[in-house]
């Protein structure tokens, strides 16, 4: 069955690029939210595989968001996507347990390879 | 002068001494080049994010465009510190550059403190986020440029956003734009026939009632009447890079008593079936599309018609495309006659260059009271031209105009009034089928086919096969299969809802700005329109080949001409952020300002932030080559450089040009660390290179030099035969010698940023007559024109230049230089024929900077003592 990829981010353009590249370039389910509460729904609704989320969102912190996620499912890999100058927060993410950071903006190839990777982390955890 | 009195020897006004003020303006040149680079670096990374391989968001945008702006402000101001305020006509050229750019990455107004209804005076780009492309655009026609509009009012995003939360439709239009197939037009079409209804059965809230009639009101009592309207839509992404053309709803000649009807049906109008075709093969119904609708007074029209400021399949920068017929603009765009046709010049006298006048048999007028009516043209009215010359002048002014303002071409709409006036209604971006300025060959066929059928006008180069598939009317859509071509009577926009599957169009009556050739450029889908008889020639289901380039029709399926068609662009490209990054870079990076030597090279050529950096650097290398000319060496403290080669050089340095305690008064040759100077000194100083006694010349050559001698020409100072000042730093050196009657300058930076290095190197005079200082000002500029600098010789001046090339290759070329300086020297004196100039260039390259073996002369042959100059 394919991966599902719950992705937040306050910037609609940020997400609409996204779904399109990842939606042509895998055959992962892709969903697309600038809401972070119908984010956290969707992971549990949707069993969701990695969650990739901006680190800072108006109505919530990507860290904020990673702890509440974590409640429910601690091993769901969340990839934080950070703009250019926040390297420490981003660092700061991956002490409290975010599985990778990538740094806006980034290339097509960059963000496939560290989905790719979440994805197939979480499928050995799984056991698939 | 002015310059001068920085230069006293006593402190100036600001108690700053000479060289304090040296040393300010060599610091301010120096941050003017650390900020162009910065800037050149940015947009060289803004335009590598059009290349479709980079995820990025408007904050990025937002934020790359602010430290260029603050970059270019910096670059302003560094050069008018250096230049005593000589550019400040620089500042009002940039402020609306950078009002360009911020109206365009601008931040969206939250809706609750939005206004509901705009003034039409209040609108411009600024406001795009409420009032949409259309309205926008048309508050920039009136409000920026003055041009004359009709007056109206303007009912924001935030209006729609009102009516749609108190009628509870945002879940309906949510669950309806989240399951748009446009393949299945059947489901579609109930799907966007319901919300439709809802849109036009809904609630107007009383609070937005009563601003409207207050805003109609005003209106009345200022056209001094109660005027009937044009109710226009304008979409969040509507006549920005999404033409959406035709696809949404105008309502004409619309009394007040049924404003809101008209205005509930041009918000449902978002929700046609063609709409929702064209925001999801867009890539848009992921966003909530938002209406705002522009309310106009109408215009009685004579005619009306449309401006394309380039002809969109043969876009010349020197002309523009007028269409028109007599009444309202509707038969136009809408395809359903031949329009007159003018190609007129982009010049002020506005000529017409040729016209192509059609019947028009019927025309489209304000029907009294209310709504339109169709009516017969006056046979006397039916062949003459629907606009006059002074009109189509005033239409060619004002493209001009616009496209100007908006940076790119235009797609323009007008009316003319019975009094013969022009009014503009709507001003988009157009769509061309090829880049302006590029040309790309159509492909060809080797061997002739015989076409079924040949002419019309282009709508979209390229070429297409398929089945025939005839579209009588909007009904037939729904079985429209993928990869047919779609042949059809008239152009209707309703027929955008398939064009994403067509693999060609051919219509018989239509003209190439219609609204859905527009569309078929967007897509791309190659078009003929005009045939005349395709609908009547072409059987359903008969496979053809369309040659839209060669404007032909083929039987079968034409495999030369497919394989030729050029890939579709990337979606990528299409997408929303990348359009925005677009629209900021159009007024960022295109660089018109060229050649310096061109008049235009000046402040008020300046259209884009890439040509002020560009002005301010090529002004700031100027204003420091002057400065060290102008320098008096009895106001600084001087270093002499202590060598036996006969060179008065004293030394100014600036911070790292030499290693020498503060108090020395000479230095040697090793103690210099200025990276151009030492390169410029080994040249000077390199072995073979005589700068010592006289060198031998020809008796005519000598009374040259002693007539020159006893004239008023000769300067006048105390150290007249040897005079070199250089000013140094690690990087940077100016060095100016007047060794005799010559004055030579260098002005030069050479580090490890490559973009930031330069020579410029200026030759004048000497001792002997005109016509020998000429030869060897031209042996000058040929050797430096074969070291690759840009070189200008008038009379016995040259000034040769050299930009960006890596610091060894300029330091090679500055130890040439010092070479040729020395070789150069009195051959003015020798020169005494023209075909003697050649030989010293070849001579010179070869190495051979004694001349020897000279063509005439009694001396040896060349001793082969220097290396060759490549």
């Amino acid at each position: 069955m394919a991966a599902t990829v719950v992705i937040v981010d306050d910037e609609p353009d940020l997400l609409d690029l996204l779904k399109l590249i990842l939606t042509e370039k895998t055959d992962y389910q892709i969903l697309t939210t600038t809401n972070p509460h119908q984010a956290i729904g969707w992971c549990k609704e949707y069993q969701a595989d990695v969650l990739i989320s901006d680190l800072r969102m108006p109505e919530m912190e990507g860290i904020e968001l990673l702890k509440i996620i974590r409640e429910t499912d601690p091993d769901l890999p969340l990839i934080i996507m950070t703009a250019y100058g926040t390297i420490e927060s981003a660092v700061e993410a991956m002490r409290q347990g975010a599985f990778d950071y990538i740094t806006k903006p980034f290339r097509k190839e960059q963000i496939l390879m560290t989905l790719n990777k979440a994805v197939n982390w979480r499928q050995e955890q799984l056991g698939h | 002068m002015k310059f001068f009195s920085f230069f006293r020897r006593q402190k100036g006004p600001d108690g700053k001494s000479p060289e304090e003020l040296f040393q300010e303006k060599y610091q301010n040149f120096r941050k003017l080049l650390q900020a162009n680079s910065d800037v050149l670096d940015i947009m060289t990374k803004l335009e590598a994010k059009l290349e479709g391989d980079f995820i990025f968001d408007i904050q990025y945008v937002r934020s790359r465009t602010q430290t260029l702006l603050a970059k270019a402000r910096t670059i302003i101001d560094a050069l008018n510190a250096l230049s005593d305020d000589q550019y400040a006509d620089l500042a009002p050229i940039f402020d609306n550059i950078e009002a360009k750019i911020k109206t365009e990455i601008a931040a969206e107004l939250p809706t609750d403190i939005m206004p509901l209804v705009l003034g039409l005076g209040q609108v411009d780009r600024r406001v795009l986020g409420q009032v949409g492309g259309k309205n926008a655009n048309l508050g920039e026609l009136k409000n920026r440029l003055g041009l004359p509009t009709p007056d109206g009012f303007v009912l924001t995003i935030a209006a729609y956003r009102l009516v749609v939360e108190e009628n509870l439709l945002a879940d309906k239009v949510r669950a309806l734009l989240t399951a748009i197939n446009p393949d299945d037009l059947t489901d579609l079409a109930a799907k966007s026939a319901h919300l439709q209804q809802l849109f036009r059965e809904a609630e107007i809230p009383v609070k937005l009632r009563d601003e409207v009639t207050w805003h109609y009101h005003q209106l009345a009592s200022r056209v001094d009447s109660e005027p009937l309207l044009a109710v226009r839509s304008s979409g969040s992404f509507e006549d920005q890079e999404y033409s959406f053309a035709g696809q949404y709803l105008t309502c004409l000649n619309v009394p007040f008593e049924h404003f809101f009807d008209r205005y509930r049906e041009v918000l449902a109008s978002q929700f046609s079936v063609e709409a929702l075709v064209y925001l999801s093969t867009k890539r848009l119904a992921g966003r909530e599309p938002a209406m705002s609708v522009g309310v106009l007074t109408m215009i009685p029209a004579s005619s009306s018609g449309v401006v394309f400021t380039r002809d969109p399949l043969n876009p010349q920068p020197d002309t523009l495309v007028v269409e028109a017929s007599w009444g309202l603009g509707v038969t136009v765009v809408g395809g359903g006659l031949l329009p007159d046709r003018f190609l007129v010049a982009k010049t002020p006298e506005a000529q017409v260059m040729s016209a192509d006048i059609h019947p028009k048999a019927r025309r489209v007028v304000a029907a009294a009271g209310a709504g339109l009516r169709e009516e017969d043209v006056h046979p006397e009215d039916s062949a003459r031209p629907a606009l006059s010359e002074a009109e189509l002048a005033t239409l060619g002014r004002y493209g001009r105009i616009i496209e100007d303002h908006f940076g790119e071409p235009q797609d323009i709409e007008f009316t003319v009034d019975e009094a013969g006036r022009v009014w503009l209604l709507q001003a988009r971006p157009l769509t061309l089928m090829t880049p302006v300025g590029e040309a790309k060959p159509p492909p060809q066929l080797t061997e002739p086919l015989e076409a079924l059928l040949e002419g019309g006008t282009v709508a979209c180069f390229g070429a297409g096969a398929g089945p025939v598939y005839l579209v009588r009317g909007e009904e037939d859509l729904v079985e429209f299969p993928e990869g047919a071509v779609l042949v059809a009577r008239h152009t209707s926009s309703r027929y955008g809802a398939v064009l994403h599957r067509a693999a060609a169009m051919l219509v018989d009556v239509g003209s190439a700005t219609s609204h859905l050739a527009i569309l078929a450029r967007e897509f791309k889908v190659p078009a003929l329109v005009d045939t005349q008889t395709a609908t009547q020639v072409l059987k359903p289901g008969q496979v053809v080949t369309v040659d839209a380039t060669h404007l032909r029709v083929y039987a079968g399926q034409v495999d030369a001409l497919l394989e030729a068609r050029p890939p579709k662009a990337s979606t990528v490209a299409e997408m929303p952020i990348y359009a925005k990054l677009r629209r900021v870079l159009r007024w960022v990076t295109p660089l018109n300002l060229t050649d310096p030597k061109v008049g235009e090279f000046a402040p008020a050529g300046c259209r884009t932030l890439h040509d002020i950096t560009r002005f301010c650097h090529q002004m700031a290398v100027k204003e420091m080559f002057d400065l060290g000319e102008k320098a008096g060496m009895r106001d600084f403290h001087t270093f002499q450089l202590k060598t036996p080669i006969p060179f008065n050089l004293h030394i100014i340095d600036l911070g790292g040009g030499l290693d020498a305690p503060r108090r020395a008064r000479f230095v040697p040759p090793e103690a210099v660390t200025s990276i151009p100077m030492r390169a410029l000194w080994r040249g000077i100083s390199f072995p073979g290179i005589s700068w010592a006694g006289p060198i031998p010349i020809d008796v005519k050559g000598l009374y040259s030099v002693v007539s020159r001698s006893l004239t008023a020409a000769s300067p006048q100072h105390s150290d007249f035969w040897t005079r070199t000042l250089a000013i140094v730093s690690e990087t940077y050196l100016n060095f100016n010698s007047r060794l005799g009657y010559h004055f030579a300058t260098i002005d030069a930076l050479v580090g490890e940023t490559r973009n930031d290095n330069y020579i410029t190197f200026r030759f004048k005079g000497g001792a002997a007559d005109e016509v020998r200082r000429g030869r060897r000002a031209r042996f000058l500029g040929a050797v430096m024109s074969r070291l690759d600098f840009e070189v200008e010789v008038t009379g016995d001046l040259i000034v040769a230049r050299l930009w960006k090339y890596p610091r060894p290759l300029m330091e090679e070329k500055l130890d040439l230089i010092g070479r040729l300086m020395g070789c150069a020297r009195q051959r003015d004196m020798v020169m005494a024929d023209d075909a003697l100039v050649e030989w010293y260039v070849e001579a010179f390259l070869a190495g051979n900077y004694s001349f020897a073996g000279e063509p005439g002369s009694a001396g040896p042959g060349p001793a082969g003592n220097g290396k060759p100059a490549d």
